[in-house]
């Protein structure tokens, strides 16, 4: 089974993969949440730099990265949210 | 005759009017000067605030619109009163946060900074003026204040928050307001509020983006819970060089100040298991929500490995500042001074000077012989800049009619990105450009705007 979902990209993650919105056509479901953050990284390698700062959200629910599996559906949000430390 | 008596009785009456309101404006300027601002440079006990057991008719008259809602009422703003915030970081953040809070009424506001008003300040920090260059922040906040509401007790804090009196100042407050502009203090603040049972309510903010949580809350996740480990210091980007729409602090700002509001009036905040991210450009708000606080946790765990307060920069690897850092990444002949380059300059020696900067940094000032390829574009190789790089040092090499190694001379705006740059180029030459003799520019254009020409502008 596989799911079509739009992953966001805020802070650092959008400066780092060159984009703040993409659609992922074929996502593999159900899929562990470090298998999904790992699929992120084939795309943009860049994001390796924030492997232990990240959230990952999917559905707006927060997903510690690990062996959690993630049941996925077609047009699901998953988020990338690295802290901002400035104000 | 009975026409200028009642002239005479009415002018008299308007008289007397503008004699009350004299004498009501005479007292309350003496009272305002009877408190003169003290500036604290050390963390001090502080008298417990007092609960008031009702409002004065005053007080109903100035909160009379917020005192109309029901979600307020008279207990709530009694409950305001006898609440003490603590503002950790008087800039973008914390100057609208003061500003609602002093203005709805908060019993005692802590104004912390570190740090003087500069004229880059006040596109985002509002409460300071022109004319408060210079000044210590947490002063020009707790004037601007004062101003606004004279009956909030404001005590200005010209410190750095430390692990020697961040515990002893929380303990003082019964909220605390994370304003600040760097990982390390937020890590501190968080572990403080954490050993002293405090709620902590966060905000950041940077370019077109916000963030806000209340950490520690109700059962809550801490800011250790979310992120365990602090992020490589290279890899934060802080207001001064990512830059900030100053009305975007403003917002979370605001936005903190009403969470605050609504611990301490007794309504409770929403935010104590949910990130809320708010994006300027798309005009949207969106909001994840988080876990519980965690069992594993290192400080509000089951089983703490921190139960004292640590050397947060150590832990960070990085200064307890948003002001940039200074590199080293160069030896000594890999480096020339502006005055090196003005002479250099000056003789019309053949060169390429290469401006590693972004675009929009370029936009704002430049040296004219400059060729602008940002740093980034160099790292990751992009491949019209690559191909101008080329095109432009072959030019130079053929113009020195020699086999020599063309020099090249990176700037950028402090110094930092030019030594990036050069190590990115070293491993260019003689490979993916002609070989070449590449040196940065210490100190870069603000150097140059300091020591060689003070028209040129710095930012």
């Amino acid at each position: 089974m596989t799911a079509q979902v739009t992953v966001l990209y805020f802070a650092k993650s959008a400066e780092l993969s060159g984009l703040k919105e993409e659609e992922l056509v074929a996502v593999p479901t159900p899929i562990s949440s470090q298998g999904l953050w790992s699929l992120l990284l084939q795309r943009h390698p860049r994001l390796c730099v924030l492997q232990h700062q990240v959230v990952l959200a999917v559905r707006q629910q927060y997903v510690a990265i690990g062996d959690e599996l993630v049941a996925l559906g077609d047009g699901d949000e998953v988020a990338v949210v690295p802290p901002l430390s400035g104000g | 005759m009975t026409d200028e008596v009642g002239y005479l009785k009415a002018q008299l009456e308007e008289k007397e009017k503008d004699i009350v309101a004299l004498k009501n404006k005479l007292a309350h300027l003496e009272k305002s000067n009877a408190s003169v601002l003290e500036l604290y440079e050390k963390v001090t006990p502080l008298t417990p605030l007092k609960a008031k057991a009702s409002l004065s008719n005053e007080d109903i008259m100035r909160y009379s619109r917020q005192l109309l809602l029901p979600e307020l009422g008279v207990q709530g703003q009694l409950n305001l009163s006898k609440t003490s915030v603590l503002v950790v970081g008087c800039g973008g953040l914390g100057c609208p946060l003061a500003q609602y809070l002093a203005a709805a009424g908060i019993g005692r506001l802590g104004l912390l900074d570190y740090d003087e008003v500069e004229l880059s300040n006040l596109h985002r920090q509002v409460l300071h003026g022109e004319e408060n260059q210079d000044q210590a922040k947490a002063l020009s906040a707790a004037n601007a204040i004062k101003r606004l509401n004279s009956t909030v007790e404001c005590i200005p804090y010209h410190l750095q928050l430390s692990s020697e009196n961040a515990l002893q100042l929380i303990q003082q407050y019964d909220i605390v307001a994370d304003c600040s502009d760097n990982v390390p203090t937020r890590y501190l603040v968080n572990d403080a509020c954490v050993l002293s049972g405090k709620p902590l309510v966060s905000a950041s903010a940077l370019r077109m983006e916000g963030q806000l949580t209340v950490y520690n809350y109700h059962g809550g996740p801490c800011y250790r819970c979310l992120y365990p480990v602090p992020p490589p210091s290279e890899t934060v980007t802080n207001c001064s060089d990512g830059g900030v729409l100053g009305v975007v602090p403003g917002i979370m700002g605001c936005f903190q100040a009403l969470e605050v509001l609504k611990i301490a009036s007794g309504q409770g905040s929403s935010c104590g298991q949910q990130l809320v991210m708010f994006d300027a450009q798309d005009a949207r708000f969106r909001s994840i929500k988080l876990r519980p606080k965690q069992a594993g946790c290192a400080v509000c765990g089951e089983n703490p490995s921190v139960t004292r307060l640590v050397d947060y920069e150590a832990f960070c690897g990085s200064a307890a500042t948003d002001k940039c850092r200074k590199l080293n990444l160069l030896s000594r002949d890999q480096r020339i001074t502006v005055q090196d380059y003005k002479s250099i300059m000056d003789t019309a020696e053949p060169h390429l000077l290469l401006d590693v900067r972004p675009l929009v940094e370029v936009d704002i000032c430049h040296l004219p012989t400059s060729l602008n390829i940002p740093l980034s574009s160099l790292e990751y190789r992009k491949s019209e800049h690559i191909q101008l790089l080329q095109e432009s040092i072959s030019q130079l090499k053929q113009q020195m009619e020699g086999d020599c190694r063309p020099p090249v001379y990176v700037i950028c705006k402090m110094g930092n990105d030019s030594q990036k740059a050069v190590q990115v180029m070293e491993k260019m030459s003689g490979s993916e450009v002609d070989s070449i003799t590449v040196k940065d520019i210490s100190g870069g254009l603000m150097a140059w705007a300091k020591r060689i020409d003070p028209t040129f502008p710095q930012y």
